[in-house]
């Protein structure tokens, strides 16, 4: 479990998190919406430990977050961040060099899937599979959690269709996954769980089935609700 | 196996639901083997928490049963698949006389509209053949 408790950030003057409290289970997909600048990357990159938090907690399974973490938890950012001139196969020998979890059949499976060509530049790619390199990069890594920032934003309806398809095979079963959206259409029949923040807080926290059984209500009723109500 | 999910009822029952029809219909056959969890929900696009979900509560209600470790089958009992299909229709009648109701239009009138309906449709479907 991932614990997310109280946690403040500052950048410069301005509150960017305001005593933001979450959890995100194993073997569920926790999805933190949100429009555009509310804290959603932020929250991502105070989990990794890639930005100092002003105060509050963040616990992986119980534990702060250390060196021995990364093979444990990984983040998929919203731009890849290998470098262009390198071909995909050079990006996959760079993740194998750097972490003993990296997984190198199923990086080839996940090719595969997405009907990429590992002698392809990085720079050469189109942005939809420049973001499916960028998601292999993450999933063939065996890690209990996965981060993932907007993993559908700017990209095709096919290119999302198959990035969504991923979440509901093998590659993502059993572990944790929190990923963000402001876009919730394209996977709301994929999530366990919703996370509402806004202005750097989180304003409600719900199971989706949950709510759909007990209130007969979909996760975009909720937000009507939970932002314009 | 594709189905339009909606987004107000919980996927799972969606799913149980879409079984149901598929059982009344005879597209699934008493004892048959059902794709597993993982097969269904990426059949289905769906988590594979909310495919287990819908197996175990079919598998509370007796629609399907697991012996062992052995794939899930369809039911062979004869009166669960027997009031699965009164069920469907049952369900369908109820949201037809829902509907028809707020008009207000005299049941004799309805159901010879009905007939009529149905008959150039089965018709149709007959002349494309």
């Amino acid at each position: 479990m991932i614990e997310v408790k109280n946690v403040e950030k500052k950048y410069g003057k301005k509150r960017v998190l305001k005593g933001l409290s979450f959890t995100a289970e194993k073997g569920e997909i926790t999805c933190l919406i949100g429009i555009n600048g509310v804290g959603k990357t932020t929250i991502m990159k105070a989990i990794m430990a890639l930005t100092p938090i002003n105060s509050g907690e963040i616990l992986i399974d119980g534990e702060k977050i250390r060196k021995e973490s990364f093979e444990k938890i990984t983040f998929i950012p919203d731009t890849i961040t290998m470098l262009p001139q390198m071909k995909i196969c050079e990006a996959f020998a760079f993740m194998a060099d750097f972490y003993k979890n990296w997984d190198s059949k199923r990086a080839d499976e996940l090719l595969q899937f997405f009907k990429l060509d590992s002698t392809e530049r990085i720079a050469n790619l189109s942005k939809g599979n420049m973001a499916k390199v960028n998601m292999i990069l993450g999933l063939a890594l065996n890690v209990d959690y996965l981060l993932m920032d907007e993993p559908f934003s700017g990209i095709d309806i096919f290119s999302r269709e198959q990035i969504a398809e991923v979440f509901t095979s093998h590659l993502i079963e059993d572990r944790g996954v929190i990923i963000t959206t402001h876009e919730i259409s394209d996977i709301e029949h994929l999530i366990d769980r919703a996370v509402l923040i806004d202005n750097g807080e989180v304003l409600k926290e719900f199971s989706v089935e949950e709510v759909r059984e007990k209130e007969g209500k979909s996760v975009v009723d909720v937000m009507r609700e939970v932002y314009r109500g | 196996m594709t189905v339009k999910f909606n987004n107000r009822d919980p996927v799972y029952v969606q799913v149980i639901q879409h079984f149901k029809e598929q059982i009344a219909k005879g597209y699934f056959e008493p004892g048959q083997e059902i794709p597993s969890r993982r097969e269904l929900a990426n059949q289905l696009k769906i988590n594979p928490n909310t495919a287990q979900r819908a197996y175990k509560e079919m598998g509370e209600q007796g629609l399907i049963f697991t012996e062992g470790n052995m794939p899930s089958c369809i039911t062979k009992d004869e009166a669960v698949l027997k009031s699965v299909r009164e069920e469907l229709i049952i369900e369908a009648v109820d949201l037809f006389l829902g509907s028809i109701k707020s008009i207000d239009v005299p049941l004799s009138e309805v159901l010879e509209i009905v007939k009529k309906k149905h008959d150039a449709e089965s018709g149709e479907a007959e002349g494309s053949k």
